[in-house]
């Protein structure tokens, strides 16, 4: 009888560590995915200083590979019905365990203080776009890119561009009160009509502002890393009691 | 009959009353986002301003300062207002006179029925230009007012009324932007509140199982010898292998497999 309960659990404690080696080998994969970072969005995150999204996308990385490993050795320790290797694989688990946490809370974190309003990013806009530094070519080509794709001016509008002063107005401010990016253009990058363009009708410039794209874009990534993290952590959590009640029943 | 007189003089006066310059200039109604910037207006075209019939008549603009009004209006008479305030020195210094006079154009290019909410007119088109008459940038952030003016060589016929004042763009300084903080999302009040509890819990389930482990091997330990006997089966004499009320059920499993470990007590039968 209690031979059986045992091999029940063993079965169990096998079978949710395949899952959890699975489902750890798709968290690696969406990592990779985030720092691959396929909306180009990186300059912008640079640009405050705190790029720890990424940062918990290589942690996530590791961990999901490093769980992937255990897991395994887990099915061997749990078909081995050894005492010492139970022990470590739940010691390995538990260290595991702590760096996704890290991971999961770092991502949402910072999620909320890039863009959880668009006071940032607008700030940032408004000091690099066209600026000569190297951080300023690297914003400036994000948001062209942006703007362009996304058919968006400016980060809550193209007003933003008259309401605050800008290093592009200072700059460049003469000729056209907002980047000509904002504007329609032809396939050979110039602007479709430059009078339209200048005035402001609404058939030539893009009037939508650039920050719930890019809002939406880094929240992606976060939600990738954060929830699906905390999904395997849970499940991950409630299969570390399970193999403890196991380890509990070998003798 | 007195009545229908009244309503007959009434209804004269309305429209003598309409056919009088009653017009103001006004920012244009056109979806135009850069409608007010930080120096320029777009404004209406002056369709139908003037109900003069007059074929050399131009129409000019004047785009004032709005405490500068009461100044154009005094010099409203000046037989040389044309240039009396040239655009370059129209703002700069404390005894400008803060106005400024810009051609617009001649009165046959507005007629009455091609008034549309389409047409606009820039002023401050030309930027920082040099010339007496020339539609230059507004100081920024200033509040002011425009009239237009119907011209006939060098003499103001008829002038509309001064429009309502215009509040220009001062722009801000973006350090000035509230880098303060956004406030926590509920997302991560919740993954935080949840991992922590989770990390804690497993840690206090960790150190209970291996004291509840360490535990139980000690007392075990206290209990076994060092070579204990399990004893599958224990018949005393007086049974005569009729019944096996003494069977330890617990190693009936090592009674039949492993018969060379079984410390089974056979008492020697007393046959006589």
């Amino acid at each position: 009888m209690v031979s059986k309960g045992l091999g029940c659990l063993m079965v169990t404690v096998v079978v949710c560590n395949i899952f959890a080696a699975a489902a750890s080998l798709a968290l690696m994969a969406v990592a990779i995915w985030v720092v691959v970072d396929a909306y180009k969005l990186y300059p912008i995150s640079a640009g405050s200083g705190k790029t720890d999204i990424f940062a918990a996308a290589w942690i996530a990385i590791f961990t999901g590979f490093a769980f992937f490993v255990t897991c395994l050795f887990g099915i061997f320790a749990a078909l081995k019905r050894s005492r010492g290797l139970m022990l470590t694989y739940l010691i390995i688990m538990f260290i595991i365990f702590i760096f996704e946490c890290a991971s999961a809370i770092t991502a949402v974190t910072n999620r909320d203080y890039l863009v959880g309003n668009s006071n940032l990013v607008k700030q940032q806009m408004l000091q690099n776009y066209a600026a000569d530094t190297t951080q300023g070519k690297q914003i400036t080509d994000t948001w062209n890119k942006v703007m362009q794709d996304v058919q968006c001016c400016g980060t809550d509008g193209p007003k933003d561009w008259i309401d605050f002063q800008s290093t592009y107005q200072s700059t460049f401010g003469t000729s056209y009160p907002w980047p000509p990016n904002c504007c329609k253009k032809l396939s050979n990058s110039e602007v479709a009509n430059p009078t339209n363009c200048r005035l402001g009708q609404n058939t030539d410039l893009f009037t939508k502002g650039c920050f719930q794209y890019i809002e939406s874009m880094l929240s992606r990534y976060v939600w990738v890393i954060s929830w699906y993290g905390f999904a395997v952590l849970m499940f991950v959590f409630f299969m570390l009691l399970l193999a403890m009640v196991y380890y509990t029943q070998l003798d | 009959m007195k009545t229908n007189a009244v309503i007959r003089l009434m209804s004269l006066l309305a429209v003598c009353v309409c056919s009088v310059q009653s017009q103001t200039p006004e920012v244009t109604p056109a979806d135009l986002q850069a409608k007010i910037t930080t120096n320029s207006v777009i404004l209406k075209q002056p369709h139908c301003y003037f109900n003069n019939t007059c074929p050399s008549c131009d129409i000019w603009l004047v785009p004032s300062l709005s405490s500068a009004t009461s100044t154009f209006d005094a010099d409203l008479t000046n037989s040389n207002i044309l240039s009396l305030s040239p655009y370059p020195s129209a703002f700069n210094t404390a005894a400008s006179k803060n106005y400024f006079l810009t051609r617009v154009g001649p009165l046959s290019a507005f007629p009455c029925n091609a008034s549309s909410d389409a047409l606009y007119f820039v002023v401050g088109a030309d930027g920082n230009c040099g010339t007496v008459n020339c539609n230059g940038a507004l100081p920024t952030g200033s509040i002011v007012g425009f009239k237009y003016l119907l011209v006939n060589g060098s003499s103001i016929i008829t002038t509309t009324n001064w429009s309502q004042n215009i509040t220009l763009a001062t722009p801000q300084n973006y350090q000035n932007i509230s880098g303060a903080f956004a406030g926590r999302s509920a997302a991560m009040v919740v993954i935080t509140a949840i991992l922590c509890a989770a990390v804690g819990l497993l840690l206090l389930l960790f150190f209970i199982m291996l004291c509840v482990v360490c535990c139980r091997t000690n007392d075990s330990k206290q209990i076994t010898g060092k070579s204990s006997m399990r004893i599958p089966r224990y018949d005393t004499h007086n049974l005569h292998d009729r019944m096996h009320p003494y069977d330890n059920p617990a190693y009936e499993m090592e009674r039949h497999t492993v018969p060379g470990k079984t410390h089974t007590i056979r008492p020697v039968k007393n046959r006589k």
